[in-house]
């Protein structure tokens, strides 16, 4: 019966445009230990409605385009299942503008 | 050789690089496609500065909804060719150089020759179909490639030295999606439009370090221009493994 409590780790997440507005700003999120990119994605859409439009599509799936990075380094859209997040880690999301 | 009228116009800049740095200017072919939020800045700027040949490539006209950015239209341009508008206001700026007027919307087509003998390619465009063309066009080239886009606040900029840097479809692998109307306010391809000729000056002149391998992000709301970095994907479709000739 006696689960031990899942430690939970804080993770910055700086965003871009409208990502930005949706979200309001830098955002530190704590996440469990061992979470995926994925797993924070998750997080970041589900703290407001713009926040999840601006993250994902209507199907759940990642938007595509979105630029991610972890630690200053770029991470693909299908590293994100698998790559794990540490404590006090960076990740940056740009949803990059196509007008001119 | 500068005449002493250009040396007496450019003095202010030669100061800064030199007047070698504007001989390469004045012998420069810079070609812009787009003659719209971004293209209208840059390509002020970059005949202001003295680039020898601006070639504007836009197959679109004046609009009354494109006058709150497109700078270099004005209310009496309404329904003329963006690029006679643009080219006649350029000539005015600058009777030192050459200014071409090309009415035309890139294609896979007649991308190739539209920008052919470029020193440099400006993308000033509204749209990534456009874009994916000009970036295939400037690797197939070696020509760089000068991106700029806006949207709302926002902006993005990059250098693409093709075979050096990372390209356009390293950066972005897939489009942002296509809008019918794109809110915008005209400071913020003001903006990035001047980002990109200044990296276009910088190409030219030799000067300073260029936005190879970083994408500036302006957010106009929060005022912050940061640069994330970016690199080469080995598997890219347009300058990887992914097409035919690898260099």
């Amino acid at each position: 019966m006696l689960e031990e409590m899942k430690r939970e780790m804080q993770v910055r997440v700086r965003a871009f445009a409208r990502l930005r507005e949706a979200i309001g700003g830098d955002l530190t999120l704590e996440v469990p230990e061992g979470a995926t990119m994925s797993r924070l994605l998750a997080a970041v859409g589900g703290t407001s409605e713009q926040a999840g439009e601006a993250l994902f599509e209507e199907n759940g799936e990642l938007r595509g385009y979105v630029i991610l990075m972890h630690n200053g380094r770029r991470v693909r859209r299908a590293e994100a299942g698998t790559l794990t997040l540490a404590d006090g880690d960076e990740v940056a999301l740009f949803p990059p503008v196509a007008g001119g | 050789m500068l005449t002493d009228r250009e040396l007496e116009r450019y003095r202010r800049q030669v100061a800064l690089f030199g007047e070698e740095a504007q001989e390469r200017l004045a012998s420069a072919r810079v070609v812009i496609v787009g003659a719209g939020g971004l293209g209208c800045p840059a390509a002020l700027y970059l005949a202001a500065a003295g680039i020898g040949e601006v070639r504007l490539v836009d197959g679109d006209v004046v609009d009354r909804t494109n006058l709150n950015r497109q700078v270099l239209h004005g209310d009496r341009d309404v329904g003329r060719a963006k690029v006679e508008s643009a080219a006649e206001k350029l000539r005015a700026q600058n009777l030192e150089i050459t200014v071409v007027a090309t009415y035309a919307t890139v294609d896979d087509g007649n991308a190739a020759a539209l920008v052919g003998g470029a020193d440099l390619i400006v993308d000033a465009a509204d749209n990534f179909r456009v874009r994916y063309i000009l970036n295939r066009v400037a690797l197939g080239a070696r020509v760089p490639l000068i991106h700029g886009a806006v949207r709302g606040f926002y902006g993005q900029a990059t250098t693409i030295v093709p075979g050096l840097t990372a390209c356009l479809e390293c950066i972005f692998p897939v489009a942002p999606p296509e809008e019918g109307i794109i809110p915008v306010v005209g400071t913020t391809p003001g903006i990035i439009g001047l980002v990109q000729a200044n990296e276009a000056i910088k190409y030219i002149t030799g000067t300073g370090d260029l936005l190879t391998d970083r994408l500036l992000v302006w957010d106009g709301r929060a005022a912050t221009m940061t640069t994330l970095p970016v690199e080469r994907e080995e598997d890219c479709r347009a300058c990887g493994n992914g097409r035919c000739s690898r260099r």
